[in-house]
């Protein structure tokens, strides 16, 4: 007999609604949005501009907070906690890689890797052991002591991908990752990224345009005007 | 890491940083030379008053100073005298007898303090043998020998070796009078030396006002001016029937003048301290500004608002950490130079000398001072880093990563 075994949810938004009152009209970017997410997944939220996908990611990585509804990641409904709780929490749970890659440019590449577990307060040696470890793989061992504005477009994001992956946390958020790269390198970013996923079975969300990451992914969860309109799983 | 980043982000924009370190260094600098130089003029005035006029400490009978009347001396004032120059806190000690008097040239006649002095312990109290400007002082063997200012001279119409007459009351109130001979002319900081007083020798004063050996004032010159206070005790409690008083009290606008001069250099600290406040604040905002974005992925992965805060602060304190040494070392050279070689103000030396001043400034600062005004940038610093920090930590992480 065949028996599926339920994976478990990590990440549960209930009913999320956001609204901005930046102008003189209120605009809703999130409307009772319901969105599960399993351990391991690997997970591309598409759609066009406007429609929510950096709203959604925002909040499920607990830097924006939801007008309405829940947000519960792992046994934590984060849309309870205080601003500093929050800040404690991404820490120790999220690794965040942006578009524009965001490295610290007066760091180093491995001290750019070694800056969230810095702040984990790791030990230096296992710092510096799992820093160089993350370098190798991605191949730039050879260029540790190199700050980012020596390094490739490429280079910069792979370092922002290990910089999030190096502390092992439990979900990786990754906004538009890809939109800066040339094909090669947005190639060799995802693979990377897959294999880590696989291997450290990490849980990564991507918001994005990029058919390449689409193509990639095993879960596509598409929004227009803040809504869920398909749910994918491939 | 914290201190890492601060110090690399320091000299991540080089010029800017080394405008702002360049500011702090001028202005600490501007801060010490104002300091020297008012602390020059001050100390200048002072112990020209105290070296060459008033000295540290004076005694008088306790009503000689009500009408200056020769009949108040000090009781055994050559004994006092005596064994006072015995504590080794004097460093030199002269006796004098006194009277107001009347200075009469051929020419012209003058109100003056006529002082009977014994010249080898006087010239130790206040030092007018190195004021000379011209004749001895009293080392000639003429008869009623007298030293005057230059000022009073030219008033009278008098030189070297010009006959002058002195009138004064005796003991008993009597005009007595006696013809001197100007030994020398001295030309002092003090103006009233210089306009309205007459030295001559005890012997002749005291002969011609038929006073013996009594004297009216004793002038006490101490080794170090730290002595005055415990000496002004010591002496109050030996002799409680005699007026003792030190320069504070003799000539209380000195001590008016130390007090607003130093009333003057806090106000000058504070105009100094918040000027490179503002400088901090305003580049510290730009600082901030420019890395919003920066600073909002920062608080994204984590950082709490406590670190950031505190990278801004201590990004502060190296920028006054590198400007404010350096303004001390250039300020420190600066004054020991001009502490040697002075500040040549000749070119006013004629406003100087009326108000008491010298020609020559030799601006100093005492070194605490130095430790203050460190400690006074540090400070300065820390109070320019906060609205920059409090700034920073109020940014919104999800809008800081969405601008350009």
């Amino acid at each position: 007999m065949e028996t599926t075994v339920a994976k478990k949810i990590v990440i549960k938004t209930e009913n999320i609604a956001k609204t901005y009152h930046e102008s003189k009209i209120p605009v809703q970017a999130l409307k009772d949005v319901d969105l599960e997410i399993e351990e391991g997944e690997f997970t591309a939220i598409v759609g066009p501009s406007g429609s929510g996908k950096t709203t959604l990611l925002n909040i499920i990585g607990g830097l924006d907070k939801p007008s309405k509804g829940k947000i519960i990641i792992g046994d934590t409904d984060i849309s309870n906690l205080k601003e500093s709780q929050l800040i404690d929490f991404r820490l120790h749970h999220i690794g965040f890689v942006f578009q524009q890659y965001n490295l610290i440019p007066v760091l180093t590449a491995k001290e750019n890797v070694e800056f969230i577990m810095l702040l984990q307060k790791k030990s230096e040696k296992e710092m510096e052991e799992r820093a160089m470890k993350l370098l190798k793989e991605v191949g730039l061992e050879d260029k540790a002591k190199v700050r980012p504005s020596e390094l490739s477009g490429g280079q910069q994001q792979r370092v922002a991908v290990i910089r999030a992956l190096a502390s092992r946390p439990k979900f990786i958020l990754a906004d538009e990752p890809t939109a800066n790269l040339d094909s090669a390198s947005a190639g060799n970013l995802l693979d990377m990224m897959a294999r880590m996923n696989r291997e450290e079975n990490m849980t990564f969300i991507f918001s994005t345009h990029d058919q390449r990451v689409i193509d990639k992914a095993r879960r596509v969860v598409t929004l227009e005007d803040g809504m869920i309109k398909y749910d994918e799983v491939r | 890491m914290l201190i890492k980043i601060a110090w690399r982000n320091v000299w991540r924009n080089k010029g800017r940083s080394l405008v702002v370190i360049g500011s702090i260094v001028v202005g600490i600098w501007a801060l010490l030379f104002m300091l020297g130089f008012m602390n020059g003029f001050t100390v200048s005035y002072i112990n020209g008053a105290i070296e060459h006029e008033i000295s540290h400490i004076q005694i008088h009978h306790p009503k000689f100073k009500q009408d200056y009347d020769i009949a108040y001396s000090i009781p055994n004032g050559l004994s006092l005298k005596e064994a006072l120059s015995s504590d080794p806190k004097v460093a030199a000690i002269s006796p004098r007898s006194f009277a107001n008097g009347m200075i009469s040239s051929t020419r012209k006649a003058n109100g003056v303090r006529i002082y009977g002095i014994i010249p080898e312990l006087e010239k130790h109290v206040t030092h007018h043998d190195s004021l000379l400007t011209a004749g001895t002082y009293f080392e000639s063997k003429q008869r009623n020998p007298v030293i005057i200012g230059n000022e009073l001279a030219e008033e009278l119409k008098v030189d070297i070796n010009s006959k002058i007459v002195l009138t004064f009351q005796d003991e008993d109130n009597n005009l007595v009078a006696g013809a001197f001979r100007i030994a020398g002319l001295i030309e002092t900081s003090s103006p009233s030396i210089n306009k309205f007083t007459a030295y001559v020798k005890m012997e002749d004063f005291n002969r011609i006002a038929g006073i013996g050996q009594n004297i009216h004032e004793i002038a006490l010159f101490l080794s170090s001016p730290n002595d005055e206070a415990p000496l002004m005790d010591k002496l109050k409690k030996e002799h409680p029937d005699l007026l003792i008083e030190s320069w504070r009290t003799i000539a209380p606008e000195l001590e008016l003048f130390l007090s607003m001069t130093d009333s003057f250099l806090w106000v000058l600290f504070g105009i100094i301290m918040i000027a490179l406040i503002f400088g901090i604040i305003n580049t510290m905002l730009m600082a901030v500004l420019e890395r919003y974005r920066e600073l909002g992925m920062l608080m994204a992965i984590g950082m709490n608002k406590w670190r950031v805060y505190m990278m801004i602060v201590i990004e502060t304190v190296f920028l006054s950490l590198v400007g404010g040494p350096l303004g001390i070392i250039i300020g420190l050279a600066t004054m020991n130079w001009l502490g040697i070689h002075g500040i040549d103000l000749s070119a006013y030396s004629e406003g100087l000398k009326a108000y008491g001043y010298d020609s020559i400034l030799y601006p100093s600062i005492e070194n605490n001072i130095y430790i203050f005004v460190t400690i006074g940038v540090i400070i300065t610093a820390l109070i320019g880093a906060l609205y920059p920090a409090y700034k920073a930590i109020q940014l919104n992480p999800t809008k800081a990563l969405h601008t350009v």
